[in-house]
């Protein structure tokens, strides 16, 4: 029998939308993976055929670029802040839907607007200097894992770069949304060597691309 | 006091020590005479070049991730070489410029980058190729991916998988089938090179979209690049790549990925990728290009075999004998004659097992432990 395929998902909020679809797509993890005290990290599946590891978003992404993990699910958000060359993102499933967003304090200072040099708190350095290069602005990027909404009060940084879903976070921390960066979807992505000498990963690839056809249809 | 850091190799690069060293060795060696074998010349290009030599012979050289330096003779900027293929190409653009056509070379040698990336930190890795001058045609590249693919089954890879690609797909089908604008082109490669299907609708490259079904094993894969018709436009490829893909024996894998371009920076109608089992990313890569300067077409492959030392870690202890103080000299070399390893004794304080030998020379005649 030959190794399973390993197939990586986010912990939290990809998470509870993308276990139906993985259900169509035959993508089913044992029991234990919904016991909340379990503390495994690698489950098999219902069939048998496959591992279902479950880490942070960010590592699904790095995980599949190296190959330890031949596909996954992440968001849109994580594809682009790494830009792996090896990571393919074939199939948008059409799921987690949020945006990347920029909001400031919503008393600022309207002239920080045509500021050359900003500092920025973000979780996505790299996706947050692209995008204000592109607007002629140095950013300089802290990098922060999580509480991004802090940062501005406690005089970190001016703004920050975070997922916005419905926007109730930033306003109890008193923050507006000044601008889109990006919309964000689900993805399924694969491995590049493992799509191409697999054919398992392929199947995988059409059984996902198959239902989100007929979720457009 | 010596300062620790001083023993450190820079970020990126190593030393291949016993058995790892040897057996890339091997594999140079089985490679090489696969090549030979197939009636390529052995060339040996200099390790630096001027900068500009290098960068001006091929479409999409980045002298950037070279590393460069000031020439204290000429004043010129030198460039240590990133990839032997575009020497290849100035020594049949000069030097050979007036040989026969089709002249086929292949080298061996170092190449290293700048930097490494994340996933592949290495700056300095071993890169084999040979490279078909004076044509681009269907018989070449059919010949080309032959001889790639006995290269590497003779280095031991095994379960060998080939990829292949029309690298100037989209520049073809942008010209006139499938319109875009300039501006447009760009965009619409990077989402085609990531397969990223809501990336490509947003960049308003919908019309695309059939392109990126088009992937997969061969057969299906074609089948499909065909529906895509594009007036015609596509045909004579469909056609070539069909061709080459008779000429590939059985027990080798073959898919297609038409908008892949990974690595094919110089490359024109035709690219192919390399794959074998146990190996994370890809081994080698090929296909047609167009050397500048001399504007001649070529068909060649590249391989970068160090990923493979690691996934063949099967240690193949040879045999050898210790040799005692004293020992029969002529017996010896007879030995070695016969393909033996012998390790001679030095002092009377060694130990033949220590010294990884399997046998000892006894009355002329080897030993087991």
């Amino acid at each position: 029998m030959p190794e399973p395929l390993t197939f990586a998902v986010p912990k939290g909020r990809i998470l509870d939308e993308a276990l139906p679809v993985m259900e169509q797509a035959g993508v089913v993890p044992e029991s234990a993976f919904h016991d909340k005290a379990n503390r495994s990290l690698s489950f098999a599946s219902e069939s048998g055929d496959m591992r279902i590891i479950r880490v942070r978003a960010f590592d699904v992404a790095t995980f599949v670029a190296f190959g330890a993990a031949q596909a996954g699910i992440v968001g849109s958000d994580v594809v682009e802040e790494f830009q792996y060359s090896e990571l393919y993102a074939p199939v948008d499933l059409d799921i987690g839907h949020c945006r990347l967003s920029i909001a400031e304090p919503k008393d600022a200072d309207a002239a920080s607007g045509h500021a050359s040099h900003l500092r920025i708190a973000t979780k996505y350095p790299n996706i947050t200097s692209r995008w204000f290069e592109q607007h002629g602005i140095q950013a300089e990027c802290i990098k922060l894992n999580g509480a991004m909404e802090l940062a501005p009060s406690l005089g970190l940084a001016g703004r920050i770069v975070d997922l916005v879903s419905t926007g109730r976070t930033l306003k109890e921390n008193g923050l507006v949304e000044t601008d889109i960066l990006m919309p964000v979807s689900a993805r399924l992505i694969v491995n590049r060597a493992a799509l191409k000498t697999e054919s398992r990963v392929a199947d995988l690839v059409e059984r996902f691309r198959a239902l989100s056809h007929k979720a457009a249809a | 006091m010596i300062d620790p850091t001083c023993n450190l190799l820079p970020e990126g690069l190593e030393d291949r020590l016993p058995p790892d060293a040897s057996a890339l060795a091997r594999i140079e060696r089985g490679m090489l005479e696969v090549m030979d074998a197939h009636g390529y010349d052995f060339v040996r290009p200099p390790l630096i070049e001027f900068e500009k030599s290098m960068a001006m012979r091929m479409e999409g050289v980045q002298p950037r991730r070279m590393f460069r330096f000031v020439d204290p003779r000429s004043l010129r900027t030198l460039a240590l070489r990133s990839d032997i293929t575009v020497q290849v190409g100035r020594i049949a653009a000069t030097g050979l410029a007036s040989a026969p056509r089709p002249l086929r070379l292949c080298y061996s040698g170092p190449v290293v980058r700048i930097t490494g990336d994340t996933l592949d930190p290495r700056r300095e890795s071993l890169q084999i190729g040979a490279e078909l001058i004076g044509s681009d045609s269907v018989a070449a590249a059919a010949e080309i991916v032959s001889v790639a693919v006995e290269a590497l089954s003779r280095a031991g890879a095994t379960r060998i998988s080939v990829d292949f690609t029309l690298p100037d797909l989209v520049d073809t089908l942008a010209a006139e089938a499938l319109p875009l604008a300039p501006e447009q082109i760009e965009d619409v490669r990077r989402e085609l090179d990531g397969k990223d299907v809501g990336g490509l609708k947003a960049v308003g490259g919908e019309a695309y979209l059939p392109l990126l079904y088009a992937t997969g094993p061969f057969e299906d894969a074609i089948r499909r690049l065909s529906e895509v018709g594009a007036g015609g436009a596509l045909d004579s490829r469909i056609e070539g790549l069909q061709q080459i893909a008779a000429r590939i024996g059985d027990g080798v894998r073959l898919t297609l990925d038409p908008t892949e371009r990974h690595g094919f920076e110089y490359q024109s109608w035709f690219g192919f990728m390399l794959y074998a089992e146990g190996v994370r990313g890809a081994l080698g890569r090929g296909g047609t290009y167009h050397i500048r300067g001399a504007d001649e077409p070529a068909t060649g492959f590249s391989l970068f075999p160090d990923p493979l030392v690691e996934a063949m870690t099967v240690s193949e202890s040879r045999p050898s004998v210790f040799l005692p103080l004293g020992h029969d000299v002529a017996a010896a070399a007879a030995l070695r004659g016969k393909g033996w390893r012998t390790v001679a004794a030095l002092s009377e304080r060694e130990y033949p097992a220590e010294l990884g030998c399997t046998h000892c020379l006894q009355d002329a005649q080897a030993v087991k432990l």
